[in-house]
């Protein structure tokens, strides 16, 4: 098992670097840190424009192969990912922006597996029931919202519910408010913070595994073997649950590794919306301010994170599918 | 690879289907094959009121500017953030700008893009994907690789710093799009003709030495029909959500110009103080992509008897 972890991991590690390299490549391409220069008054020439650049790995005179190879070298030796063209650094910023990230989209990812895969079963359980169908409708609407316009639905419900119901514990901007103190507030005042975001997220994100789910329960849920369990005596969501569900579960398993870059691209839109200073959000404002390393610095963390997510199904694909083998 | 295995085995269940798709037509040839599509097509409710508001929504982009004399460019400062009325059916925004004219407008703009970023992508995943599983091989291996590559890489971020680049223009727009939606429609059309390869009449064309661009052109592909049809559908679906989160960022369609993406983006800072800003471009985002996923859905009824998942499941 150990042994065939690390070579999946092994060979993703080889998909993140050449992804980040082609990233960087990409980036110096499309995007110009001089053109920052360009509003800037009294207007600077373009020798004083280089000259600006050129302490952080950005002047546009050195050739694109030494800026490469100078990054690199400073990633793989010191794991240094270079500053922005104002000087800031990218780790600094990466480091603290995706702690923020992670809360999001992890615990977006996890409530939606859960929530879509439980009502999968439910109503693949009651196919054709009234429950199947509500359902099926809603996840249907769901699935056809773009991110953008359920965040904002969802901003605009919570304001309508704070000003008529007197709540306050619904914040539509930002990861936390200034000014509170001690550990226990702190949690308490971020939790709330989360709820929205998470919300949104994962109304979007649950709609797919409840319609994959739903339709391969049902494949699986007339078939020989369920039956066959339940002629030795066990009850019809018993079988259900330890035969049938656990057959429909290895795709869904597979696919989770495949949903986390549409959660983090669901998460750029909802980090934009609710004021979040995560990684989607610096993403874009890397590009907008033309931040070659901090682009990449993203792409990366983006490609470490589709690689955690398909190694993790790979492990759940192996417990759960006896016909796989590792060795 | 133990993804792999699973993965491909709906798809080639898929393409176990197709001769019983045939063995059905032949049995009402009295009807005629259109005839029968288009009962069964009519038999799903949901896919009628699918394309009476596809309709109704073309007709809407197409002729909806005629009922107007304002352009959507045209800014009347007498009427600021004005709410719907008489005069501005929609309201006005902030600049003074009709709603209306600009959902008319955005609404054309977005469904141009939509259609002919489907339909370039359902070509380029045909040819791509039939022609990786016809050659098989190195060139089989090379493609996948390809594909999976471009799969894992984060490809939304890259969307957005290219179109960041070249964006304002929406034609250049259609072409990042498509460059960089091909892929799972490609590995999809790919599964699904390993198994259309060794059929006898694609044997029996190249013992007569048809060549192979014509046997994947006209032996091949025409066999993928349904599948490309109701992708095609399905892709007008995928590209309104792409197009409007690229515009949503400011990575897509650029002022001047108008789409529904950015006429959401316009209107997600007044949410409440000016809701129907918002609430239009919404509105028919959400009617458009939910009339193509129900035509969709019946067209997949329609033209494959056998499909028994009938449901939006298993895509994105």
């Amino acid at each position: 098992m150990v042994r065939y972890v690390t070579r999946k991991a092994v060979g993703w590690l080889l998909m993140i670097v050449v992804a980040t390299n082609a990233t960087y490549f990409l980036a110096s391409w499309f995007l110009d840190p001089r053109s920052n220069f360009k509003e800037l008054r009294p207007v600077r020439s373009e020798a004083q424009i280089d000259r600006a650049l050129a302490p952080y790995n950005l002047d546009p005179r050195v050739p694109l192969v030494h800026r490469w190879w100078d990054w690199l070298t400073s990633v793989t030796l010191h794991f240094d990912w270079g500053k922005s063209p104002t000087g800031v650094s990218v780790n600094g910023e990466v480091g603290y922006r995706s702690l923020i990230s992670a809360e999001l989209v992890v615990m977006a990812t996890i409530l939606s597996v859960v929530i879509g895969v439980a009502l999968g079963v439910y109503t693949a359980a009651r196919q054709y029931g009234w429950a199947d169908r509500v359902s099926q409708a809603m996840s249907i609407a769901l699935f056809n919202v773009p991110t953008s316009v359920a965040a904002l639905a969802v901003v605009f419900v919570a304001i309508w519910l704070n000003q008529h119901a007197g709540l306050h514990f619904l914040y539509v901007a930002g990861e936390n408010s200034p000014g509170v103190e001690g550990l226990f507030p702190t949690i308490g005042d971020r939790l709330l913070h989360l709820i929205l975001p998470t919300l949104t997220l994962t109304l979007m994100g649950y709609v797919g595994y409840h319609l994959t789910q739903r339709s391969l329960l049902l494949d699986t849920i007339n078939a020989d073997f369920v039956r066959t369990a339940q002629a030795t005596g066990l009850t019809r969501s018993q079988a259900i649950r330890r035969h049938g569900l656990r057959a429909a579960l290895i795709p869904t398993a597979a696919s989770v590794a495949f949903s986390v870059p549409a959660i983090f691209t669901g998460a750029v839109i909802t980090e934009t919306v609710f004021g979040w200073n995560g990684m989607g959000r610096y993403f874009i404002q890397t590009i907008s301010k033309n931040d070659v390393h901090g682009t990449v610095a993203t792409a990366a963390f983006a490609a470490a994170l589709t690689a955690i997510g398909a190694i993790l199904a790979d492990i759940a694909t192996v417990f759960l599918d006896p016909r796989v083998r590792v060795n | 690879m133990a993804t792999d295995a699973t993965t491909n085995a709906p798809s080639r269940a898929a393409a176990d289907r197709v001769p019983a798709l045939a063995r059905s037509a032949r049995k009402h040839t009295d009807l005629g094959l259109g005839r029968l599509y288009l009962r069964r097509f009519l038999r799903n409710r949901l896919a009628v009121v699918g394309v009476v508001i596809l309709v109704l929504l073309v007709l809407f982009a197409a002729f909806g500017g005629r009922f107007t004399s304002y352009a959507y460019t045209d800014a009347d400062f007498t009427a600021l953030t004005r709410p719907p009325g008489a005069l501005h059916w929609f309201g006005t925004n902030q600049g003074g700008n009709d709603i209306y004219a600009c959902t008319v407008h955005g609404l054309q703009r977005s469904l141009t893009i939509a259609v002919s970023v489907s339909v370039l992508t359902i070509l380029v995943a045909a040819i791509v994907g039939s022609g990786a599983a016809y050659f098989g091989g190195r060139v089989e291996r090379v493609t996948l690789a390809v594909i999976h590559f471009l799969l894992i890489v984060p490809s939304f971020l890259i969307l957005a710093l290219v179109s960041h680049h070249l964006a304002g223009d929406w034609r250049v727009l259609i072409v990042v799009l498509t460059v960089f939606g091909w892929m799972s429609t490609a590995r999809v059309i790919w599964s699904v003709s390993t198994s259309l390869r060794e059929r006898d009449y694609v044997r029996a064309a190249e013992f007569m030495g048809v060549s192979p661009l014509r046997i994947i052109l006209r032996h091949i592909i025409p066999n993928l029909g349904s599948l490309l049809i109701v992708n095609l559908t399905l892709g007008v679906v995928t590209t309104v959500l792409s197009e409007t989160a690229l515009s949503f960022l400011g990575f897509g369609v650029q002022t001047p110009d108008v789409s529904l993406g950015t006429m959401l983006a316009d209107g997600a800072s007044t949410v409440t103080s000016a809701p129907w800003l918002f609430a239009f471009p919404a509105g028919l985002v959400v009617l458009l992509t939910v009339s193509m996923t129900f035509i969709g859905d019946g067209l997949r009824d329609a033209l494959d008897p056998t499909s028994v998942t009938g449901s939006a499941g298993g895509r994105r």
